[in-house]
């Protein structure tokens, strides 16, 4: 039983970290329909900013985390300037800004793995290494650290889309885009924003998950797959979709890497697995769209 | 006429290694195994608008499990051929009904995990894969008391250039290309017209990862030796980018693409050293942008 809470803590502090990922898709997704595979590789641009800032260069950790998030939602937003928007002002398909994303997708982790060592790097925990119990239940400072973040990221983000007019005009674009843009909603400024918003969550995800298993520049995809698929488990249509998509592939995977006779490798292919039923059994996701 | 000019230039194709030296062999038996990839890739990705990441993963498993069947089997050479190809269409069947049943780029994705889950199982597969360092020092057995090596090894990779454009070019013209480009330009008309959607997707999807996988098989035998880093995601990438920097959708765009991106790391490695990569993917945000038919496309354009 204090094995199966120990795995617990540690399960939900990687869903929170699958979740932030699916968070950044979904932001992404909603206004523009755009999926954007380089956010794997926005949350391994963060754990370096997060090596550079608070290994190297020793920064305060709250400073350091603020200052790479924030750089992250500028990347997030050059990004789409640079990548998204001509295209979408040309009025192609979706698919063209999706393949020039996965351009970008590979210059950012050459820029990366040009600019490091190729080891991985170490990221400092923002309390130290300890043990954090309460009634039982026991866990590290840094995962009980990522579970409050995630918590009070998507608490804002519910907050932003349910209860400011800001929130509501997204919903507006992604509900119907012409029609949005017709009652004067401004669609390049909502479309910059989602992306800017998206790099943010990816990025904080990296920089969450960077001290447990470093910085290195081949992180990326594997959480876009595990993001991806918290996605489609949890449904596009509601954020806390997102949440809970990302629990219930951590415990999966968690439960299989710690009870199933396999080498725990092969835990990566839980996502696979995960996506393929759910694509045939229940495609929209656990959690429906609000109508 | 026409198919004489065809025959002529596959004949040169065919003449070309035995001209050349043993390094260039090597280097041109690579290159023919990408454009058979890209002509592939090319029908999934440009003609029936399917984007995924697996094409590379299937070469990888045509090449493992032809030299895993053969050498950990013991199986003559033809029941492994046939067994692989079982293999690859059978693992494409399986990723693709689910992922093709709805619109958007679930295939993508289910695919990149797909290809991952590839490279972790080579990884920890023990024996059986050889694990990180994986199996080598293997040689084709030979056929009828006669081993093939050297140059007349190249004729068997132009023999597969040759049988799998043949395929693609001949399904191109049929009405099954036209209903891939109808499923890639608008699944709806495509569907209102009776065209299976998701069927057709399927069909594809698999077609082409067997070819994949046969041409895996082939390279098998050209390096004599699989593992792991061989298979990797970069070169899904890579392939993905050969098809879009030629020009999706045309067979010569994707010859053209292939060609310049496996030469171009040949030119470029003074300057870049083995960050080509970057170079790729700066080509391939360009093109888009620019030229989002590719380099046919500007032929097109100044042959007017």
């Amino acid at each position: 039983m204090q094995d199966l809470l120990e795995l617990a803590v540690g399960a939900a502090a990687s869903g929170c970290i699958y979740g932030l990922i699916a968070l950044a898709y979904l932001l992404m997704i909603r206004p523009t329909g755009i999926i954007n595979f380089a956010v794997g590789e926005w949350a391994m641009v963060a754990a370096f900013g997060g090596h550079l800032l608070l290994s190297r260069y020793e920064w305060p950790y709250v400073l350091g985390m603020a200052a790479v998030v924030a750089f992250m939602m500028v990347v997030g937003w050059a990004t789409e300037r640079i990548a998204v928007r001509p295209l979408v002002e040309k009025g192609t398909s979706v698919l063209a800004p999706i393949l020039a994303l996965l351009g970008v997708l590979v210059v950012t982790r050459e820029v990366i793995s040009v600019s490091f060592p190729p080891d991985p790097l170490p990221v400092p925990f923002p309390f130290g290494i300890g043990r954090l119990e309460l009634f039982g239940i026991g866990g590290s400072y840094q995962n009980v650290f990522i579970i409050v973040v995630t918590l009070a990221v998507f608490a804002g983000t519910w907050f932003f889309f349910e209860k400011t007019l800001w929130g509501k005009s997204f919903e507006a674009v992604s509900l119907n885009r012409r029609a949005a843009a017709l009652m004067g909603i401004n669609l390049s400024r909502v479309t910059a924003l989602s992306f800017a918003g998206g790099a943010g969550a990816a990025g904080l995800a990296g920089l969450l998950v960077s001290p447990n298993i470093s910085a290195h520049y081949l992180m990326g995809v594997p959480l876009a797959i595990q993001g991806f698929t918290a996605l489609v488990i949890g449904g596009v249509g509601r954020v806390e979709g997102a949440l809970l998509g990302g629990l219930v592939l951590a415990f999966a995977e968690q439960l299989t890497a710690r009870y199933a006779p396999i080498p725990s490798g092969y835990t990566q292919g839980v996502p696979l697995l995960f996506l393929m039923i759910f694509l045939l059994v229940r495609p929209t996701g656990l959690l429906r769209a609000r109508a | 006429m026409k198919r004489l000019a065809w025959v002529a230039g596959f004949a040169l194709l065919a003449a070309l290694p035995f001209f050349l030296g043993s390094y260039h062999n090597d280097v041109y038996r690579k290159l023919l195994l990408w454009i058979t990839l890209a002509l592939g890739y090319n029908f999934l990705f440009g003609i029936c608008g399917q984007v995924a990441f697996s094409h590379f993963a299937f070469y990888g498993i045509g090449a493992y499990s032809v030299v895993i069947l053969l050498f950990q089997f013991n199986l003559p050479l033809p029941v492994a051929i046939v067994l692989g190809v079982v293999i690859c269409v059978g693992i494409a069947l399986v990723v693709a009904i689910p992922s093709t049943r709805l619109e958007g780029f679930y295939l993508a994705l289910v695919t990149l995990a797909l290809a991952q889950l590839f490279i972790v199982v080579l990884n920890e597969g023990g024996n059986v894969t050889g694990g990180t360092g994986g199996i080598a020092n293997y040689r084709l057995p030979s056929i009828f008391g006669w081993r093939i090596a050297g140059p007349p090894y190249t004729l068997v990779i132009v023999a597969l250039l040759a049988g799998t454009f043949a395929l693609l070019w001949r399904l191109d013209h049929s009405w099954f290309g036209r209903a891939c480009r109808a499923v890639r330009d608008n699944p709806e008309a495509a569907a209102a017209m009776g065209v299976d959607v998701a069927r057709t997707k399927v069909i594809v999807f698999t077609l082409t990862s067997a070819l994949a996988g046969v041409a895996g098989m082939v390279y098998a035998f050209v390096d004599n030796t699989v593992n792991p880093p061989i298979f990797g995601l970069d070169n899904a990438f890579l392939i993905l980018f050969m098809v879009i920097v030629g020009g999706a959708g045309r067979h010569a765009g994707a010859v053209i693409g292939a060609i310049l991106l496996f030469l171009l790391p040949f030119w470029l490695s003074p300057i870049v050293g083995h960050h080509h990569q970057l170079v790729f993917g700066a080509l391939v945000v360009a093109a888009i942008l620019a030229q989002p038919k590719g380099l046919i496309g500007l032929w097109d354009r100044f042959s007017k």
